[in-house]
């Protein structure tokens, strides 16, 4: 399958009371156009910086990250900007709405940014999206109004709205209770069946069994990677989760 | 407690720095101002007191042209028993072609009356710039201030004056400080020459007559005024009285400080809604500690004590420091003073008050803050700790949606969007700069008016493009016919209308006959513009000044008595009109002159060829005549108060802009730190910064736009409003501001947008950092 995205030798320090720490080591990744990858490891291992960095929005010390056929690297801050926006999307594990928008407002922003489509059509599409995501009835609603699950559904909405190729996902279900979390994850997952690659960060396993690779992260680079089939039925979750988490333990997770 | 207290302090200010400086400095410039200007007050008291004692001024001056019996005014005054002392003395009018001061060129082109003296010998004395008597040897001269400022002259410059067969050439020793002609309104300016100079300059001029007098008592100036009027004592030519010497020495400077005073409250009351933003800001930041704080059970009394000496600790310091630094500039505040008035003894009040009013700046942040401190006692222990912020939008969002706007540009819906729902945060910034708008606008807009040809109707003249001024002399009836039937025959004359100007006994409120120059003629042809009513038509009818309607409390259509060929006359008020000039006491009627007790001659013209060459050939054709375009009378005459009206644009432009640019900035740079998470968010998903730049440039530019347009309308209204108040107390109860489309409406507000972007764009420098590490972080 194609690679939709790729890094090669990608490093990233940090300046820290004058000592350099080293977060991501040479890592090298390819991103299978379509996949629903997932990252773990434990805390401090470097996952979400890898996320903000093949990303764009965090900029890389060394290495290169391809993205669509264009090298991020040679990219200056404007063009990086237009790439997250049309290209790329994001849900946060803080959900990260903006707090004066409403939940509509929210979610059509992007898309109104960029400026390629007519508004109308725009806001047709936020109202299907929103329906996919079971949460139509919040078009008036106030992001202060809803709940911690509808808002990280409607933080999807937003990051799906431009139709992106990928969407990265740091933490999606973090702050949510179980059921919000399943919540979330059924709808990432009929996301990725309709298309969309996903390349989600998680420390959770049950969340990482809805994926079909997943790769394990100690210090800075991927030291293990697990295969799992497409996800297809809720039914067959438990064993999955349960065969990656033999693997996990393996791995020392 | 103290130590906790000066912890917290300590921190508060490292952390908001550049907010509590910019308050600090506000505060303290505030202090400066106040107690500079209200220094200058009382500099300008004690230096006008020490002058007027130094000098002895006199308390009644009657000029006065033609014939002069001595003897009867020694004889009148001896009798009266409240005269002090009387004088008489000889000044000599000479021409501005004949004077060369320290150069080559002539004074041809002045309007000022320049006169030559003796010192005198009783009182109204010359004064040099130490406040001492005046002494010229033979050769030498002393030359008024105003040359001094204006021509930048120094001691040992010289001087000369042609005569038509001999030259006389004089050495300056000495600068006059002149009681009574000092200030540069008043156009007509003394040299002092040595007793054997004047005879020989006598020939060169036309004399005039200065009959002084010294009363035992200045309550009774207004009953010597009426007494001597009534008298056949000479009387041609204007009056002056001590109150008026008083108020032209102190109008200019007097304005000055007003003016600085004014601006220190201006100052003061952005110090305080700086403040006020500073506090919310804080509350707003510390909400969960306070309520933390709450829940443990301290109470608010004492949480709000730590906030406010904090407050109280800048106020002090602060205004502590603009006073210090208000002694510092103190030589520079007085400068004028210094020059045209001199210096008085110094005083324990000169220290004082400037420190009390220090002071008072101080109490009103005090107070201030303490009201808005008041706020405490609404936070809530459980919702604060809950919540976390009050959040922020003071009108529900959702009927100003970004979904719904079909064709604005999404990152200015945004800005305007946020300025709607947000407003109370915006306030200090609306505010500043309607403020600032209207700083700059007013002095614009009067400027403007001042140099605008229709001001001349301010000072109780109609519109004309010549004014021929006739001197007192021998057969001056005689030469006044002459002069009319010269311009009767010129072809290029369009129209004309003679004054002349003479007494009349008017019978005041109290039933008193007084004394009251009233300008005869027909006031049709060169039409006034009037605050009320119109020109004076028939022989019954009068025009009064405005100051002069307020003295004896008429309105238009009233009546009052006047004696006209000693038959008590009643004249019906018909309009009123402002006049600066002459104290700004005047009266105009449409009766018969009275060329007996005719004081002054003039005559207004149109003409249709080319003014100059004009009043070339009338200066040719005529003898001992003033000619004058009223243009440039004017621009003389002003001179000094528009260069400093100028001065006062133009500083309070700069001060504006630097104060719009200081508050944008902070304003930017605090509102980016609240919206630090907010910007961070946008960015990660891929808004750019153009785009969140123009949201923010948008929002500024919004507020500035409201802010110039209600400026604008405030400096129009009430700014209109001020200087007319000030300025009715020297006549003109009625300023209509004329306003340059172009400079008021054009390049004042395009400059002011253009700072404000500038200073936006550079206060959002620090956006181009953020990262999504700054997402989570409030």
């Amino acid at each position: 399958m194609e690679n939709i995205l790729e890094a090669k030798n990608l490093s990233k320090t940090y300046l820290l009371n004058r000592r350099q720490h080293h977060i991501l080591k040479n890592l090298n990744l390819k991103v299978k156009k379509g996949e629903f990858l997932a990252v773990m490891g434990p805390s401090g291992s470097g996952k979400s910086t890898l996320l903000y960095n093949i990303s764009g929005m965090d900029k890389m010390t060394a290495g290169e990250v391809v993205f669509a056929n264009e090298k991020l690297s040679q990219l200056n801050e404007d063009q990086l900007s237009a790439i997250r926006l049309k290209k790329m999307g994001f849900v946060f594990q803080q959900i990260n709405l903006l707090k004066n928008l409403g939940i509509m407002d929210n979610i059509i922003i992007s898309a109104f940014m960029a400026g390629d489509e007519k508004r109308d059509e725009i806001s047709k599409r936020a109202h299907e999206l929103m329906k996919k995501t079971g949460i139509i009835e919040l078009t008036e609603n106030e992001i202060t109004q809803v709940s911690g699950g509808q808002l990280q559904r409607a933080a999807i909405c937003r990051a799906l709205i431009n139709q992106p190729q990928i969407l990265f996902a740091d933490e999606p279900t973090g702050a949510l209770n179980s059921s919000a979390a399943e919540d979330v994850m059924s709808v990432l997952q009929k996301i990725n069946q309709e298309g969309t690659t996903i390349m989600m960060v998680t420390h959770d396993v049950k969340v990482a069994a809805h994926s079909e690779r997943i790769l394990y992260m100690i210090d800075g680079n991927i030291e293990g990677e697990y295969n799992l089939d497409k996800f297809k039925e809720n039914s067959e979750l438990k064993e999955r989760e349960s065969s990656l988490s033999r693997w996990l333990l393996n791995m020392g997770f | 407690m103290i130590l906790v207290i000066y912890k917290i302090i300590k921190n508060d200010l490292l952390k908001k720095k550049v907010i509590m400086t910019a308050v600090f400095i506000f505060i303290m410039l505030s202090a400066l101002l106040i107690a500079g200007g209200s220094r200058m007050l009382i500099d300008l008291n004690n230096s006008i007191n020490s002058l007027f004692d130094k000098s002895s001024a006199a308390h009644f001056i009657q000029s006065h042209t033609g014939e002069l019996n001595e003897e009867e005014i020694l004889n009148w005054s001896r009798e009266k028993e409240s005269v002090k002392k009387h004088q008489i003395s000889e000044m000599i009018s000479i021409d501005g072609s004949k004077i060369f001061i320290n150069g080559e060129k002539s004074e041809s082109d002045t309007v000022m009356d320049l006169n030559f003296v003796k010192q005198n010998q009783d009182f109204d004395y010359m004064l040099n710039l130490n406040n001492q008597k005046i002494k010229v040897n033979k050769g030498e001269i002393a030359v008024p201030i105003y040359y001094l400022q204006r021509l930048d002259l120094n001691l040992g410059d010289s001087m000369k004056i042609e005569g038509d067969k001999k030259q006389f050439n004089f050495k300056i020793t000495s600068f006059v400080r002149d009681v009574q002609m000092n200030p540069s309104i008043i156009s007509s300016k003394r040299f002092v020459v040595n007793a054997d100079d004047f005879e020989k300059l006598s020939p060169l001029g036309e004399s005039e007559y200065q009959i002084a007098f010294q009363l035992n008592d200045l309550n009774q100036l207004q009953q010597f005024r009426d007494e001597y009027s009534r008298t056949e004592l000479p009387q041609k030519g204007p009056t002056i009285d001590y109150q008026l010497l008083k108020m032209a020495n102190a109008v200019t400077d007097g304005l000055i400080a007003a003016v600085i005073i004014l601006i220190s409250l201006l100052l003061n009351l952005i110090a305080l809604l700086c403040l006020r933003f500073i506090i919310l800001l804080t509350l707003e930041e510390d909400y969960r500690e306070i309520g933390v704080m709450k829940a443990i059970g301290i109470k608010s009394k004492k949480i709000k004590k730590i906030y406010f000496y904090k407050y109280l600790f800048i106020a002090l310091t602060a205004s502590l420091m603009g006073y210090i630094f208000s002694i510092a500039l103190n030589k520079l505040f007085a400068k004028n003073i210094a020059l045209y008035i001199g210096k008085a003894p110094e005083s324990l009040i000169q220290v004082l008050i400037p420190f009390l009013a220090a002071l008072i700046v101080a109490l009103f942040v005090i107070i201030f803050s303490l009201i808005v401190l008041r706020r405490f006692k609404k936070i809530s222990a459980v919702e604060a700790i809950r919540m976390g912020s009050r959040g922020d939008l003071n009108i529900n969002s959702s009927s100003f949606s970004l979904f719904k706007s079909k064709y604005l540009n999404s990152s200015i819906f945004l800005g305007l969007r946020d300025v709607i729902l947000r407003y109370k945060l915006y306030a200090v910034l609306f505010i500043v700069f309607i403020l600032s708008t209207f700083i700059i606008i007013v002095p614009v807009n009067f400027l403007n008016t001042i140099q605008s040809a229709d001001f001349i109707s301010y000072m109780g003249v109609g519109k004309s493009d010549i004014i021929i001024d006739i001197r007192q002399s021998k057969n001056i009836e005689q030469r006044f016919k002459e002069i009319i039937n010269y311009l009767e025959d010129d072809a290029e004359v369009e129209k004309f209308s003679p004054y002349i100007t003479s007494q009349y006994e008017i019978i005041n409120q109290d039933g008193e006959a007084e004394n009251l120059m009233v300008e005869t003629g027909d006031f049709s042809i060169f039409q006034l513009d009037y605050l009320e009513g119109g020109a004076p038509l028939l022989e019954n009818e009068i025009a009064l000044s405005y100051l002069l309607a307020e003295q004896f409390n008429k309105k238009v259509g009233e009546e009052m008595e006047m004696i006209i060929k000693g038959r008590p006359q009643r004249m019906l008020i018909t309009g009123i009109y402002q006049d600066i000039t002459d104290g700004g006491k005047t009266a105009k009627a449409n009766i018969e002159a009275d060329f007996s007790s005719a004081a002054w001659y003039t005559i207004n013209l149109d003409i249709s060829g080319n003014r100059a060459e004009k009043i070339a050939e009338y200066k040719q054709n005529f003898e001992d005549v003033k000619i004058t375009d009223p243009d440039e009378y004017f621009q003389q005459t002003f001179k000094n108060t528009i260069d400093q009206l100028e001065l006062l644009t133009f500083s309070s432009l700069v001060i504006v802009i630097l104060i719009t640019v200081l508050i944008t900035s902070l304003f930017i740079k605090t509102l980016t730190a609240k919206d630090k998470s907010q910007i961070a968010v946008k960015k990660a998903i891929g808004i750019s910064l153009k785009n969140i730049k123009l949201e923010y440039i948008t929002k500024a530019l919004f507020v500035l736009n409201l802010g110039i347009i209600l400026g604008t309308i405030t400096a129009n209204t009430l700014g209109e409003k001020i200087v007319s108040a000030a300025l009715s107390i020297v006549g003109a109860a009625e300023i209509n501001f004329k306003i340059s489309v172009f400079q008021s409406y054009i390049i004042i507000p395009l400059l002011l947008i253009l700072f404000v972007s500038l200073t936006v764009l550079w206060s959002l420098k620090s956006i181009n950092d953020l990262s999504i590490a700054d997402i989570n972080v409030e």
